[in-house]
């Protein structure tokens, strides 16, 4: 288990260092392309030399590579390695610290991907566990139906639809009933509240999760299906175990395995799709700040906010891969 | 909840002693849907199992030994049906009762063997969570109580180190101690019939025996009822007192093994004997190939008129084609379904 633990870290690892190289390649592609984002930083007035220069150096490019379409620029990328390790990520282009960005903005982000995640879980499990045990009946047909129905529509569909269509009168309906500071108020507010993280979110979060558990839905029948057909279950039934044990103990526990490498990919996707759903909802979050800081051509935010979000999701999979381990004995004594 | 020793568990078992009849099983009819039609798997079967005796079920591969008792079990999948007959448990038509209180006869009555013991268990249970896990759901055995059964009951099919392999995962076993395991979570309620379906033919021949033995010495300590369901008439003999033959879903023959093995009241039996290499006759086994019962059997659903052995019958006469054989009596403890089953015994006396 130890060693097993170490393998999938050092993976990890290494897994972290590609994308940031990728990552880092894309951007140096792009200033050799595009031209200089230090000009991003004076806006609408031109520069003299010396304040171009300045700024480049200020923001690490001033390296001639950067001339040189084609050229990986290896330099900077060992001497930004090096400043991440140290925990300098540097600032944007208003000299903010792109540590302070992320400290302010991750709790709201966190916020949102905990009503995401508590609402594709229980639709998930619950739905799936439901549709498997009452296979090929009503029941079943009607969860794959709405399952199929919810991915016709993409996550930034469904919230721009709610947002232009449904929460302007649903929002002047709370106001009018329950009155304009009103909790059912705030909920359908068509834009996040700071002062009001949780109840801004909830509406949001709850349609990322819908959107985020059709294929969840799908794949936890689909793994308890497979559990149902196995032998084991009706070992356990010869046992004269109730079927509650049954499902719980040899379906459901069996199924966990295919479940929680779902989750990280599922995960993956609703970071993805967070990052959507805070730029179309004017939430303060990563992925706000990241949708931002894109149309600034803000490069050290974006690296920095992008590494991240790159390492969090390399955390969650290596979560993941041990909880693999320790749900299946088969992985954990190989 | 209503308290779980009161519903699940029907009464207190009697006292098993030798002769009582303890599971009867009589005119037993399976379909199975399908494309075309439903599909008898099995029509009409009998047998009667008996406290301290153990009866061979035997027949060629695909002739409904294990959906016959997977009928008894209530455990068949849900493309197949029972359309006739009983399954008596000490007089309880276990077949006639709903699902719920069928399946608290399972374990503590009626209790099943599988085959393939590495698929039959949980993969990411321990073994010893599997051996007792019916004594805890079901009689609130404590934590520590149903750990000491589970060495008790590894210790009863003998595998080594009962106290640590406990803890291990069923990967973790060879085949034929996996295959104890089995066994012996099978006996974790101490039922009175014990359905062994092929239990030893995924193992190697020494190990086979070993594991038929220990069956057999379990089933003889306990006054169990033992069905053993082989393919194989050669592993019967050391080990069964009564064979029930089957061929496409029916019994066609049964005796008492020695009876049997002397002298086969029906042609079928006679080619499976056939079929089984035998110590004492070497002149069988030349060629090096065992002769096997020609042609194959027919398809459920493609049972031929008459005697549905006709086929491949070495007897057969017209009559055999039109009209079916009941398995009728023809000696004291011995039926067969052949219209020519005197003769056959007649001329081996002769
Ligand atoms: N799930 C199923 N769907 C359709 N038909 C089935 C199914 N299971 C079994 N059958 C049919 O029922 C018949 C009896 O099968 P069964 O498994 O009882 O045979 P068996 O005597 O146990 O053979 P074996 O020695 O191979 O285990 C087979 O001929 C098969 O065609
Ligand atoms: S009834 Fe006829 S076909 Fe059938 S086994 Fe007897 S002799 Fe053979
Ligand atoms: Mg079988």
């Amino acid at each position: 288990m130890g060693r097993y633990i170490l393998r999938r870290s050092l993976l990890g690892v290494a897994t972290l260092l590609l994308v940031m190289f990728v990552l880092h390649l894309l951007t140096t592609f792009a200033i050799q392309l595009n031209g200089n984002p230090a000009l991003a930083f004076f806006g609408d007035k031109v520069p003299t030399e010396s304040q171009l220069a300045a700024v480049e150096t200020r923001f690490g490019l001033d390296d001639p590579c950067y001339d040189q379409t084609g050229n990986p620029c290896l330099g900077p990328f060992v001497e930004r390695l090096g400043q991440y390790a140290q925990g300098d990520f540097g600032t944007n282009l208003r000299g903010r610290e792109v540590t302070d960005i992320v400290a302010t903005a991750a709790p709201n982000t966190l916020k949102l991907f905990l009503v995401v995640t508590i609402v594709w879980f229980v639709l998930g499990m619950g739905l799936g566990t439901a549709a498997a045990r009452r296979r090929d009946r009503s029941a079943d047909h009607g969860i794959r139906l709405t399952s199929v129905l919810i991915d016709a529509f993409p996550i930034f569909v469904l919230l721009l639809v709610y947002r232009y269509v449904f929460a302007v009168p649903l929002n002047g309906w709370a106001e009018d009933t329950f009155g304009a500071g009103s909790l059912p108020a705030l909920w359908f507010r068509p834009s996040f509240d700071d002062d009001h993280p949780w109840a801004t979110l909830l509406v949001p979060g709850i349609l990322l999760g819908l959107a985020g558990s059709a294929a969840f839905i799908r794949l936890v029948r689909a793994s308890q299906l497979e559990s149902y057909a196995g032998d084991h279950v009706r070992t356990a039934r010869s046992r004269g175990l109730n079927e509650r044990h049954v499902v719980t103990h040899h379906v459901i526990r069996n199924s966990a395995v295919p479940v929680v490498t779902a989750v990280g990919l599922t995960f993956t996707e609703a970071l993805a799709g967070a990052v959507v759903t805070e730029g179309m909802m004017n939430i303060y979050g990563m992925g706000g700040v990241l949708w931002e800081a894109v149309r600034a051509a803000d490069v050290a935010l974006i690296l920095g906010i992008v590494t991240i979000l790159a390492a969090v999701t390399v955390v969650v999979m290596l979560v993941v891969d041990i909880a693999y381990a320790a749900l299946d004995p088969r992985i954990r004594y190989a | 909840m209503i308290p779980v020793t009161e519903t699940l568990i029907p009464p207190a078992d009697a006292e098993r002693s030798a002769g009582d009849v303890l599971l009867e099983v009589e005119d037993l009819a399976v379909e199975f849907r399908s494309d075309d039609g439903a599909v008898r798997a099995v029509d009409g079967l009998s047998y009667r199992v008996e406290a301290g005796r153990t009866l061979a079920l035997v027949g060629e591969s695909g002739c409904g030994k294990s959906v016959s008792s997977l009928a008894v079990m209530g455990l068949l999948p849900p493309t197949a049906r029972v359309v006739r007959g009983t399954a008596r448990y000490r007089g309880t038509d276990l077949l006639a009762l709903s699902p719920t209180r069928h399946r608290a006869h399972c374990g503590t009555h009626v209790a099943m063997v599988f085959q393939d013991a590495l698929a039959a268990l949980n993969p990411v249970h321990t073994v010893g969570y599997q051996l007792t896990e019916s004594l805890r759901s079901r009689t609130g055995t404590s934590r520590r109580e149903a750990r000491r059964r589970a060495v008790e009951l590894l210790d009863l099919v003998k595998v080594p180190n009962a106290a640590q392999r406990v803890d291990e995962y069923p990967h973790q076993f060879s085949g034929g101690m996996r295959q104890r395991v089995m066994i012996a979570s099978a006996l974790a309620l101490d039922p009175d019939v014990l359905i062994a379906d092929e239990p030893t033919t995924a193992l190697d021949v020494t190990v086979q025996a070993q594991v038929l033995r220990l069956l057999a010495e379990i089933q003889a300590e306990r006054q169990m009822g033992l069905v053993l369901i082989t393919h194989d008439l050669g592993v019967v003999a050391g080990v069964a007192d009564d064979v029930t033959v089957m061929y496409a879903g029916r019994a066609v023959e049964h005796a008492p093994v020695r009876d049997l093995y002397a002298a086969p009241a029906h042609p079928y039996t006679r080619a499976l004997l056939r079929s089984v290499p035998r110590l004492d006759s070497g002149a069988e086994v030349a060629g090096g190939r065992l002769p096997v019962v020609p042609g194959r059997p027919p398809a459920p659903g493609r049972v031929p008129s008459g005697c549905s052995f006709h086929p491949r019958c070495d007897m057969a006469q017209d009559l055999c084609r039109t009209v079916e054989p009941p398995l009728d009596d023809v000696a004291p403890g011995r039926s067969s379904a052949c219209h020519f089953a005197a003769e056959l015994l007649g001329g081996a006396r002769a």
